[in-house]
């Protein structure tokens, strides 16, 4: 598989109070068309990932909604899984070009979250749970604490090595001008941060956010940065129903599939965004991707082997946690880093030698996995 | 909810929430967890009648594999005008 990422967007992360969804789609959209070298006449289909809209802002049908703003009469859709969307999205645009019916797409993904209240966004998002995980009062932070209990029980991890996720997205975040957080934070204020559900404190979690990604993929391929895996795996919906709380099958499953699309092994990746929606979740990632052993992915983050300017730079961006996570944005998102990156133009958060990179998106507590593989 | 009325089992994993969805507010700090009844099946559900650390005599606090039996209790917030809804949580043994 060879598709090329022709043109990248990316808007300021944050709580943009004075933009609408259709300010934010609008802005990365262009972005990425102007980048592409296209015009809006050249792309043939709109692929838009968007998961809170319907119920936060009552517009639904996103894809005509995003596309006609373009000015874009071709084809369009609108993709939901959660806080996969976006990675989704992509990989359904992936599919209608390698099918040989369109040659150039754009996929925008954007959420629009900061005008609802917190107990509105927490219910929100726990639409992607299952029944019984509503009915106790479940929330997504709770999810991952439970996760995160069960790492600490099962493998020792501690509540430092959870705290070094978030020091070391805040650090790669001070370098992005496009992250909510662009500053540097101790492992001290993470550890004595508000508790927000037992093990996580505030700086465990990732914030809720606006904004948006585009980019525009093509079949057309020249030279630049191209897509050469892309896999998506499925697990129960409902957290218990897993055999294990100390790993995401689907992560292990849909990287398995898109690094054998790719002909690499895991080794040959230099760089990746993962999905941290939580500290532990950057951990179990680490894992499951097979960048360590299962269990050691704490001490494997503490000895800051994935900072910028160790061997393996994860989630510089800042990740979800320091550089925002407007969920459905978050997987158009880390394409556009990745692109950057192996472009050679992510400026100050530049990683040396990078020519293959992956991004593992998530939506739910893992039910749903997206990765992808792009190299020069 | 009557298959799990008189069930016992063990707490697996659990956490205290703080910050609440919609309709849980005045329940907040809760405890919640995955419990895995006698017969294997697992379930997430509210833990009652304990705290995350047994604080003071007399009361449970929480460890792995802490026991528990199903209880019926009442589910989220009840206007005057509305029906109450009765479900299931758990409490330690």
């Amino acid at each position: 598989m060879k598709i090329q990422v022709k043109g990248v967007g990316l808007t300021k992360f944050g709580e943009l109070w004075d933009k609408s969804l259709f300010d934010l789609s609008h802005e990365a959209a262009t972005e990425a068309i102007n980048d592409s070298g296209l015009t809006s006449r050249d792309i043939e289909a709109v692929f838009v990932a968007n998961m809170l809209h319907g119920k936060l802002g009552s517009q639904d049908q996103l894809g005509a909604a995003v596309a006609s703003q373009l000015n874009i009469k071709g084809a369009s859709f609108r993709v939901e899984g959660a806080c996969s969307s976006g990675g989704l999205a992509v990989h359904l645009a992936i599919q209608s070009l390698l099918a040989g019916t369109y040659k150039n797409v754009l996929v925008v993904g954007v959420e629009k979250m900061t005008d609802a209240t917190l107990s509105e966004i927490t219910s929100a998002l726990m639409g992607a749970g299952s029944e019984e995980e509503r009915k106790a009062g479940l929330t997504f932070p709770g999810l991952y604490a439970l996760m995160a209990r069960a790492h600490m029980q099962k493998f020792g991890t501690t509540k430092n090595h959870m705290a070094s996720v978030a020091v070391k997205n805040h650090y790669h975040a001070s370098l992005n001008e496009k992250a909510q957080f662009p500053f540097e934070i101790t492992e001290e204020k993470v550890l004595n941060s508000p508790e927000i559900c037992s093990p996580f404190t505030l700086f465990d979690v990732s914030p809720i956010t606006d904004g948006a990604g585009a980019v525009v993929l093509s079949s057309q391929v020249g030279k630049g940065v191209f897509i050469t895996g892309s896999a998506v795996a499925t697990d129960t919906i409902g957290l218990s129903e897993r055999a294990s709380f100390t790993e995401l099958a689907a992560t292990k499953l849909a990287s398995g599939k898109a690094l054998k699309q790719a002909g690499v092994e895991t080794s040959d990746i230099k760089i990746a965004e993962v999905h941290d929606c939580f500290t532990i979740a950057e951990i179990l990632a680490m894992e499951d991707l097979g960048f360590c052993k299962k269990g050691e992915g704490g001490k494997f983050i503490y000895s800051k082997t994935t900072r910028l300017g160790g061997k393996l730079p994860i989630n510089t961006s800042g990740g979800l946690k320091a550089c925002g996570h407007p969920v459905a944005a978050t997987g158009v998102k880390q394409i556009v880093e990745i692109t950057q990156q192996l472009r050679g133009n992510a400026g100050k958060r530049q990683a040396k030698g990078v020519n293959a990179g992956l991004a593992h998106n998530i939506g739910g507590s893992g039910a749903t996995a997206v990765v992808h593989v792009l190299q020069t | 909810m009557h298959t799990y009325l008189g069930k016992k089992g063990k707490v697996l994993v659990w956490t205290k929430i703080l910050v609440p969805p919609l309709g849980f507010e005045h329940q907040a700090p809760y405890l919640v967890g995955i419990v895995q009844f006698e017969d294997g099946q697992k379930l997430p559900v509210q833990i009652v009648d304990c705290e995350e650390k047994d604080l003071s005599a007399g009361r449970h606090g929480l460890k792995p594999n802490q026991k528990i039996e199903v209880v019926i209790r009442k589910i989220g917030k009840v206007k005057s005008e509305e029906v109450i809804e009765y479900g299931i949580k758990v409490k330690p043994l």
